[in-house]
């Protein structure tokens, strides 16, 4: 520390006005009226995610090239990469706030690409389970039973998993064709959640050699058995033979079985279920035809999904309503009426409302039923309501009977993989907050990305890391000085003609440099990447910086608070508060 | 080498020689040609020079500051308006001792708008600690480059060459342009003594409080007080390698004479012309010819005056409220003297009317026939 140098005058002052010492005897940090600080905050992509994922940190680490870390930041909320970076409907896209600016970043494109890009790495993952602990079984291997028994046993849980089919992955196996999501892929993933200690017995169900009595051995149980059963149209002729319902059938495509399909398919329904099925019956290579009460705007299905099934062959007729079935020679001949939207119902989506009289017939070969799943409760204890629909949960999982929590389809009618994955991850922390005898709704609330509903796990198991204030940054704070406009990688797909041939997987995977370059498109929205701007505009060299590492540490002894650093942080991750007086 | 050259070009191979390593500039006429010679040598690879563009004059001056503070030696080139706005910067070249070498070819003011010569953008800036000199003819404007960045890295203030707009700017001239040796044994490289070193940072030019800013400016003014002796070492060595002097001030005619025509920049040429015509009709007569105007040569021009009775002053320019510049300067600086002769004040030539030898021998005439100016200031060619 140095003093300030006296002159008596002229003669003893340098010739120009130069330092002769330092000043760092003059703590210009007493001047402060307004104090910066490093305040990450939440990024809309995260806070959109239903798994939870933190979706900033992930590509961030792809724009340093560490993709091993980008997949260890991926696997701290899902134990699936893989499947969401295929499968996702991706809400984190269009809460993106790239897409002020030009498009929003390929998340899912760069989640697949971690995912797959570790599948060449020899990715070491240690047994996590560990004796004495309470045991937990859980029912049903889908997206939220495997997401639930992952964190569980990263709590090191013992978890068994029971599964009725002969091969683990609910939904992900039987409902979504090959062509989105290749079994390799699942298979590389459930493999991973095995090596690290969770049981996986198939082939049992509960209800018919599983009771719950069996299940009393254990401490606590997570039932996710889905949504599996057929919703009827409830017209005649329904029931008749050649009649399949959309999930059935992709069940049977999806375990390899033969099936008996007629030239002409007709599909009724406009979800998801239905688009896979019409997608799968051309890969058949039958002719498909899909039959929806409302129009294209009101479809639940998902827009690209719709428009690769166009491409592909698959025939839309818009407002159009099945009132009866009538077969003659295996040929079933579909009595319809169509449709007029009205006005919006409880869904948002206009209604569909029958124009009398304009019945009319479509002669097709076979029929296949797709208008949505609803849940089976024939097993559940007393104690279990269900309303909706769906089993009643709290939010943290907890069903009415103690110990026992359920998630996935079976407790929401947002039955998407992502908001299964979620599912069983907050079962996972209630659980472990209720063997540990602690309050699940403080630690959920610790817990919550933003304002939530999503939960962070990494949060609970590490209060003090990568910190995040709640506040969702908007795109109008973000420095925008410092973004050039940049298109959107695309990844690549089959050309129609040659995706109807099998059910090969039609999108392929973005190569390393493209990825690189997309990830280098991100904001990092209110999430501080070390990019040193704050470094090179603080007038009073107070963002401090060790061995030429950057600290993210403002130095308030001369900081005078003039909020250069905040006006000028590109991704808003500098807050500026009053100082006390 | 002797060369044809215009007043523009002479200020690109004194820049040249002198082995500028920063020039800065934004063009404005008449400079403008100045900034393309240059810029194209660079382009070309053939001056190991940086040039910064930049979008204003005072963005010039600022980037030069940054240069010059770096150790290295800059030039910039300017006029009329562009000088105007680079004011607040040529005050901090000089509070900062920063030896920057600057052109300024002179041209008036507007409005009204005007492209042509008059003295009125340089002697605005008197006042900002810049050492003005200017020059008559073309080789001078080459020579004096060249001692301008003397003389600037000896007394570390900034030295702006002045030449006048169209009659030296675009006039071509002979010239002799010394040889790249030559100038480099006249011109060594410039060495700061204050280098800018990351490993001893320092802090320039920051706040100073009225415990010792007074006495920053009295170093200024007696670093101003050191130029004339300067300036005569610098040009006696010039000399001496070069055999071409120019002085302070220089005069010419009767030794004795007891009417002096006082000029500066071009019009000194026209002048020497009208006091040999009027010497050999025998008329007791000399010009006076003011090189340097700040700091003001008092001293050299009370000795140059001993005896005279009169002295006419043309001024190129108008201080509204006073008349012209160099007559005021002049009455100041010879208010002190025991003999002061009639100063008259002539104020000819705004915005580039000609001074001809008829409008010089028009204020000789009137000089020779009062005994003291009628006005403060004697109109020369104005249309009432």
């Amino acid at each position: 520390m140095s003093k300030p140098i006296q002159f008596k005058g002229a003669s003893e002052m340098p010739e120009i006005p130069i330092s002769l010492g330092f000043m760092d005897w003059n703590k210009t940090g007493a001047w402060r009226a307004q104090r910066p600080y490093y305040l990450d905050k939440t990024p809309p992509c995260n806070a959109s995610c239903p798994v939870g994922n933190d979706i900033v940190s992930f590509i961030q680490k792809i724009v340093e090239e560490d993709l091993d870390g980008a997949w260890r930041v991926l696997r701290e909320e899902n134990p699936f990469p893989g499947v969401c970076g295929r499968v996702c409907f991706h809400p984190c896209e269009s809460q993106c706030n790239r897409s002020f600016l030009d498009e929003p970043i390929a998340i899912h494109a760069l989640e697949r690409f971690v995912a797959d890009f570790s599948e060449g790495q020899d990715q070491k993952v240690k047994r996590e389970v560990e004796k004495g602990k309470e045991r937990i079984a859980i029912i049903g291997s889908g997206p939220a039973g495997l997401s639930c028994a992952y964190h569980l046993a990263r709590l090191h849980y013992p978890v068994t998993v029971f599964e009725s089919f002969p091969l683990p992955g609910g939904m992900l196996r039987m409902g979504i064709p090959s062509y989105r999501l290749p079994r390799e892929v699942l298979e590389r993933e459930i493999a991973l959640i095995e090596s690290i200690g969770v049981d996986i017995r198939t082939g049992i169900a509960l209800g018919q050699n599983l009771t719950w009595q069996d299940l009393k051995n254990y401490s606590a149980i997570f039932i996710a058995t889905g949504a599996h059963l057929g919703r009827p149209l409830g017209i005649p002729g329904e029931k008749r033979r050649g009649v399949f319902q959309g999930l059935e059938f992709l069940k049977r495509v999806n375990s390899g079985k033969k099936i008996e399909l007629g030239e002409k398919v007709g599909i009724i329904g406009g979800g998801n279920t239905a688009i896979d099925v019409a997608r799968s019956v051309i890969r058949l290579g039958k002719k498909a035809i899909l039959l929806y009460r409302r129009s294209k705007e009101e479809m639940p299905a998902f827009e690209e999904e719709v428009s690769e099934a166009l491409e592909e062959g698959v025939k839309i007729r818009y407002l159009v309503n099945p009132i009866r079935i009538r077969s003659k020679d295996g040929l079933k001949r579909l009595e319809c009426l169509r449709m007029k939207l009205g006005e919006k119902d409880e869904t948002g989506r206009r209604k569909p409302i029958p124009i009398p009289n304009s019945n009319f017939f479509i002669e097709v070969d076979s029929l296949i039923i797709a208008a949505g799943e609803e849940i089976e409760f024939s097993y559940f204890p007393k104690g279990m309501e269900r309303k909706g629909g769906i089993l009643l949960t709290q939010r943290d999982g907890s069903t009415g009977v103690k110990g026992v929590f359920a998630g996935g389809d079976l407790t929401s009618t947002q039955r998407t993989v992502a908001h299964a994955i979620g599912s069983g991850k907050k079962a996972a922390l209630a659980m472990d907050c209720y063997f540990k005898e602690k309050d699940s709704e403080e630690a959920f609330r610790r817990a919550l990305i933003g304002e939530g509903p999503s939960i962070s796990i990494f949060r609970y198991l590490h209060p003090d890391e990568r910190r995040m204030d709640s506040h969702i940054v908007r795109f109008e704070e973000l420095n925008l000085d410092y973004f050039e406009r940049a298109s959107r990688q695309k990844e690549t797909k089959l050309p129609p003609k040659v995706r109807v041939k099998d059910f090969r997987e039609v999108t392929s995977t973005l190569p390393s440099s493209l990825a690189i370059e997309e990830a280098g498109r991100c904001f990092s929205c209110g999430t501080c990447n070390g990019c040193e701007t704050c470094y090179v505009f603080c007038p009073d060299a107070s963002i401090l910086k060790r061995e030429e590492v950057f600290l993210r540490e403002i130095d308030y002894d001369f900081c005078k608070g003039c909020g250069i650093c905040f006006a000028e942080c590109p991704r808003g991750a500098i807050t500026l508060k009053e100082e006390a007086r | 080498m002797k060369k044809v050259i215009t007043g523009n070009q002479a200020v690109a191979y004194g820049v040249i020689l002198s082995r500028v390593e920063v020039v800065s500039a934004y063009p404005i006429t008449p400079q403008t040609t100045i900034v393309e010679e240059l810029s194209e040598l660079i382009a070309n690879g053939r001056l190991q020079t940086r040039f910064l563009k930049v979008e204003s004059e005072h963005s010039a001056m600022a980037a030069l500051i940054g240069a010059s503070t770096g150790g290295v030696r800059c030039f910039t080139a300017t006029s009329s308006h562009g000088l105007a706005y680079m004011h607040e910067m040529l005050h901090w070249a000089s509070g900062a001792r920063l030896p920057i070498v600057m052109v300024n070819v002179n041209r008036a003011i507007g409005p009204p708008w005007n492209i042509w010569s008059d003295q009125s953008d340089s002697l605005s800036q008197r006042d900002t600690g810049w050492i003005q000199l200017y020059c008559e003819n073309n080789q001078e404007v080459l020579d004096t480059i060249l001692q301008a960045y003397r003389i600037a890295e000896t007394v570390r203030l900034p030295v702006m060459v002045v030449l006048d707009a169209f009659v030296l700017s675009h006039t071509s001239e002979p010239v002799e342009i010394p040889s790249m040796e030559e100038a480099e044994a006249f011109l060594p490289p410039y060495c700061s003594p204050y280098p800018l070193d990351p490993q001893e940072p320092k802090s320039f030019s920051v706040i100073t409080t009225p415990e010792y800013f007074f006495e920053f400016r009295y170093k200024i003014q007696k670093a101003m007080e050191e130029v004339p002796e300067v300036c005569q070492q610098v040009e006696e060595e010039f000399y001496s390698r070069f055999k071409r002097r120019y002085g302070a001030v220089e005069k010419y005619g009767d030794e004795q004479a007891e009417v002096l025509l006082l000029t500066s920049g071009t019009v000194t040429s026209t002048s020497r012309i009208v006091v040999k015509k009027w010497r050999e009709e025998g008329v007791n007569i000399a010009g006076l010819k003011i090189k340097r105007f700040r700091p003001f040569p008092a001293k050299e021009i009370g000795e140059a005056i001993k005896g005279a009775k009169k002295l006419a002053v043309i001024d190129r320019n108008l201080s509204a409220g006073v008349g012209g510049i160099f007559a005021q300067e002049l009455r100041a600086a010879l208010y002190s003297q025991e003999e002061r002769p009639a100063i008259f004040g002539f104020v000819s030539g705004l915005g580039g009317r000609d001074i001809t030898p008829e409008l010089l021998e028009e204020a000789i005439q009137y000089t020779l026939v009062h005994s003291q100016p009628k006005e403060e200031i004697l109109w020369l060619g104005l249309k009432r």
